[in-house]
C-alpha cells in the first residue's frame, strides 16, 4: 500500500495540473488550508476552545452546536479541541518519518547513481525486496518485534518509505549526473563526495521536494492507519487515526461526528498536500 | 623542464568500447599520437563518430585510455592516482570547455560564484578569489552585471565566455575545447575564437581545439590532426593541410567548407569517391 500509491498520485495529479495550468484558486486554497492547519497545531492550546481530555459523561455524542462546535465523543470530550490538539501528533509524525526516510533514501539513491556498478546493483536488490513486501505488512512486522507506540511506528514507516525515496532519487540523480556540469566539477578536481553533497543534491532538491510533499500526505495516512489499527498512537492521545478508531462505536450507534471529524481532517490534509506537492514540483522544475 | 619540452605529448592513445556479448568491440580511438608545444594550438578535426571527443575526454581524464600515454610538461597523467593533491594537480594540467555552455554550468551559481568555487578549491583565500574572479570575467569580456547573473540569464556567447573563464580559473597549462563554438551562431563564434587567440597570446596556455568544422579550426590553430574512424589520417601545419590536403578524407572535409567558389556537387563527388576508396 505505502509502496505503490505515491507514484500513481503524482502522475494523476500532474496531468490534471497540466490541464488547468499552474497556480490558481485550487493551489492557493490548498496552501492556505495547510498553513491554517499547521498554525492551529502550533498554537493548539490557544486555538482549542476546551481541554481535549476533559471528560463529561453527562454530554456524550453531542451533535455540533454552540457549546461544542463539532460535537463530542463517547466520553463527552470536545471534538474540535481534540482534532486541533491531535494535529500536532498527526503532522509531526509524518514529518519525522519523512526526515528519516529522506536522509536514508537520498543518500542511498545518490550513492547508487554516482557509483553505479555493484553498489547500484546491491541497492536495487535491497529496494526490490523492500518493494516486494506490502509496506504496511513490513511495518506491522517491525511493531510486532519492538512493540506498539508512535516512536516505533514512525521509525518503521520511515524505513518502509526509504526505498521509495531511494528509487526516485536514483532516477533523478542519474539524469543529473549525465549533464556536463557534473563532469566539469570532476575536471576541476572536486572530490566525488563534495560534488554529491554540495552540487548534485542541491540541484536535485526541486524535484525531490515536490515528491516529498506528496509523500507527506502518504505518510500521514499510513501513520493514521497504524494508529487506527492500534499500533501507533495510544489513548488518551487524540491522534486522528486513533480518533477515527474510537469513533467506530459511535458509528455503530448511528452517530456520525466522532469518526467523521478526524476522518475528514485526514482526507482534506492529504488531498491538500498532494495538490501543493505536485504544483510545487511543477513550478520548481519549470524554473530550471 | 627544458624549454623544448612539449606542453602536451600523447603517444599511442587507444580506447575501445565493448558493444555487448558476441559483438566485436568498437575502437573509438586507435593509436593516436601528437605533440603540442607550450603556447601552441592544435586542432583535432573529424566528423561525428571519428573519436575526437573521446580523445578530448581522455586528455582531461573523464575517460580512461586502454593504452598509450598522455604527458603534460613531461609528466605522465596517471589516471589511478588518488588523493586531493593529485586531483588538484591534474586539474591544473588540463582543463576542458564543453560543447553545451548551458548544461556545463551549474544553474544554481552566479558567474562570480562559479569562478570563486574553482579558485577557492585551488587554494585562493576569499578576498583573493573574489578579486581574481572579476579579473577572469574581465579577461573574457564579461562585466560586473554578468558577474551576478545565473547561467539562464546569460546569452549563449556569454555562457561560453563564462565556461572559458571557469576553465582558466584553475590556471591550466593546456586548455581542451570540445566543440566549444559549435552551439553558437557564426558572429558569436568569431568573437569567441578571437577571444581564445587573445587568451593564448596573453597567458601562454596551449589549446587543443576539437571540432568538426575545418573553417573554425583554420582560424585558431597552428597545427591540425585529422581523425577518421578513430585513426589520425593526416597531421600537419593547419595552413598546409587546408590548402593542400593529402589524405582523400581531408580533401573531402576541406571541400565541405562553404566559401567563395564552393560547389556542393563537388562535395558529393568527393564523398562518393572517398567512400568507394575506403570500401576496398
Amino acid at each position: 500500500m505505502t509502496a505503490q500509491t505515491p507514484t500513481s498520485a503524482v502522475t494523476a495529479n500532474t496531468t490534471r495540473a497540466g490541464a488547468r495550468g499552474s497556480g490558481g484558486v485550487v493551489l492557493w486554497t490548498s496552501a492556505g488550508f495547510l498553513v491554517t492547519v499547521v498554525l492551529a497545531a502550533v498554537f493548539a492550546p490557544l486555538v482549542a476552545p476546551a481541554d481535549p481530555n476533559a471528560i463529561d459523561f453527562g454530554d456524550i455524542w453531542a451533535p455540533p452546536g454552540a457549546d461544542h462546535w463539532l460535537g463530542t465523543d463517547q466520553m463527552g470530550r470536545d471534538l474540535l479541541s481534540r482534532v486541533v490538539h491531535g494535529a500536532r501528533e498527526s503532522l509531526l509524525g509524518p514529518l519525522l518519518l519523512l526526515l528519516l526516510a529522506s536522509v536514508l533514501g537520498v543518500a542511498m539513491g545518490t550513492l547508487a547513481a554516482w557509483r553505479r556498478g555493484w553498489v547500484d546493483v546491491l541497492l536495487a536488490r535491497v529496494t526490490d525486496v523492500m518493494y516486494a513486501f506490502p509496506g504496511l505488512l513490513f511495518v506491522v512486522l517491525v511493531i510486532a518485534v519492538f512493540g506498539s507506540g508512535m516512536t516505533t511506528a514512525v521509525v518503521a514507516l520511515g524505513l518502509a518509505f526509504t526505498p521509495i525515496i531511494a528509487k526516485f532519487t536514483r532516477s533523478v540523480a542519474l539524469a543529473e549526473c549525465a549533464k556536463p556540469y557534473i563532469d566539469a566539477y570532476r575536471v576541476q578536481g572536486v572530490s566525488g563526495l563534495v560534488i554529491c553533497l554540495r552540487y548534485l543534491i542541491p540541484n536535485m532538491a526541486p524535484a525531490l521536494l515536490g515528491y516529498l510533499v506528496v509523500l507527506f500526505g502518504e505518510g500521514l495516512m499510513s501513520l493514521a492507519t497504524l494508529s487506527f489499527l492500534g499500533f501507533g498512537a495510544q489513548p488518551p492521545s487524540s491522534e486522528w487515526g486513533l480518533m477515527v478508531q474510537e469513533g467506530q462505536s459511535a458509528l455503530i450507534q448511528g452517530v456520525l461526528w466522532p469518526a467523521l471529524v478526524p476522518g475528514a481532517a485526514i482526507a482534506l490534509v492529504v488531498v491538500a498536500f498532494n495538490i501543493v506537492g505536485v504544483r510545487v514540483a511543477d513550478r520548481l522544475n519549470s524554473r530550471r | 623542464m627544458t624549454p623544448k619540452e612539449p606542453a602536451l605529448s600523447v603517444s599511442g592513445l587507444r580506447r575501445a568500447f565493448p558493444m555487448g556479448r558476441g559483438l566485436p568491440e568498437l575502437v573509438a580511438v586507435d593509436d593516436v599520437s601528437f605533440e603540442l608545444a607550450p603556447g601552441g594550438s592544435l586542432g583535432v578535426v573529424g566528423e561525428s563518430g571519428s573519436g575526437k571527443s573521446t580523445v578530448a575526454r581522455m586528455l582531461v581524464g573523464l575517460e580512461r585510455a586502454d593504452a598509450g600515454e598522455i604527458r603534460v610538461a613531461g609528466r605522465a597523467r596517471g589516471v589511478r592516482e588518488r588523493g586531493r593533491a593529485a586531483r588538484l594537480r591534474r586539474a591544473r594540467e588540463v582543463q576542458l570547455v564543453f560543447q553545451n555552455p548551458l548544461e556545463s554550468l551549474d544553474r544554481r551559481l552566479t558567474a562570480a560564484q562559479c569562478l570563486c568555487h574553482v579558485l577557492r578549491l585551488h587554494g585562493a583565500d576569499r578576498a583573493g578569489a573574489d578579486r581574481r574572479a572579476l579579473e577572469l570575467l574581465e579577461q573574457v569580456g564579461l562585466g560586473a552585471r554578468e558577474a551576478e547573473a545565473r547561467p539562464h540569464r546569460l546569452s549563449g556567447g556569454q555562457r561560453q565566455r563564462l565556461a572559458i573563464a571557469r576553465a582558466l580559473a584553475a590556471d591550466p597549462s593546456v586548455l581542451v575545447l570540445d566543440e566549444a563554438v559549435s552551439a553558437l551562431d557564426v558572429s558569436v563564434q568569431a568573437q569567441i575564437l578571437r577571444l581564445l587567440s587573445r587568451i593564448r597570446e596573453e597567458s601562454g596556455v596551449s589549446l587543443v581545439f576539437v571540432s568538426h568544422d575545418l573553417a573554425v579550426v583554420g582560424q585558431v590553430t597552428d597545427e591540425v590532426l585529422v581523425m577518421y574512424r578513430g585513426r589520425a589520417v593526416e597531421h600537419g601545419p593547419t595552413r598546409r593541410v587546408l590548402r593542400e590536403p593529402e589524405h582523400p578524407y581531408t580533401r573531402m572535409l576541406a571541400s565541405s567548407v562553404p566559401g567563395p567558389g564552393w560547389d556542393p556537387a563537388e562535395v558529393v563527388r568527393l564523398r562518393a569517391e572517398f567512400a568507394a576508396a575506403s570500401e576496398v
